[in-house]
């Protein structure tokens, strides 16, 4: 056997060998290779638990305060340090987006930013911002926690992109 | 109807065309990007990551310290 002469079936092994030693995913297969995405069930109850009950502790901070503040800028200074110092697994971005596809985004995107931008313009009871009308739905713990939980894998789910 | 209603209707209908926006995308219905490609796409430079990381920051800031 030479090595530009490989069989499918003879080449998995070198491959995945290759891939070990090149590539450590941070959320993905286990750093030794041993376990597959999503097969540690006793690591991935004890990072939901932590994720939740920090959603938790910052729901129950009071609006305004420092420790809001903190509580809010702490994910984010974590997220950027596991970006820079030990990058999870990407996602390839795609070389390109079809221009009238993404239009389509903009228009709704820039829609939604003019709608808003009248309401905090208006700032009347009759035209209420979104930020007016979230804040009472999510004012509950339990849904403030939630939405908390959504926005920090929102945040992971970027440093992955 | 009230303006208020108005109000209320205009902003569940743009975030309905966003919802509906990345159906299509995902059923690869047209050329429409995914949310996810879009945003990848703008992030793979250093400004459009900063400028998108801080938007987020700035969501987590608005509705959850304030």
């Amino acid at each position: 056997m030479t090595a530009g002469n490989v069989s499918t079936d003879e080449a998995a092994p070198q491959r995945a060998a290759v891939t070990d030693h090149h590539h450590v995913p941070f959320s993905g297969g286990d750093v030794r290779g041993q376990l597959p995405a999503g097969a540690r069930p006793a690591r991935n109850a004890i990072v939901a638990a932590a994720v939740i009950g920090y959603a938790w502790l910052l729901g129950g901070a009071a609006p305004f305060s420092t420790r809001a503040l903190i509580e809010v800028l702490l994910p984010g200074a974590v997220l950027g340090v596991i970006a820079y110092a030990r990058p999870p697994e990407r996602i390839p971005a795609p070389e390109t987006v079809d221009t009238i596809g993404f239009s389509y985004w903009i228009i709704a995107v820039a829609l939604l930013f003019e709608w808003e931008a009248s309401a905090v313009r208006d700032d009347r009871p009759w035209h209420p911002s979104l930020t007016d009308l979230i804040n009472p739905l999510i004012a509950p713990h339990p849904i403030k926690t939630a939405a908390i939980v959504v926005w920090l894998l929102a945040g992971w789910a970027l440093v992955r992109r | 109807m009230s303006d208020r209603a108005i109000t209320v209707i205009g902003f569940v209908g743009i975030i309905a065309v966003l919802a509906v926006l990345e159906t299509l995308a995902r059923r690869k219905i047209g050329r429409i990007p995914t949310l996810g490609e879009w945003l990848g796409f703008v992030m793979r430079r250093p400004p459009g990551r900063a400028l998108v990381l801080a938007g987020w920051l700035w969501l987590g800031w608005h509705y959850f310290a304030r």
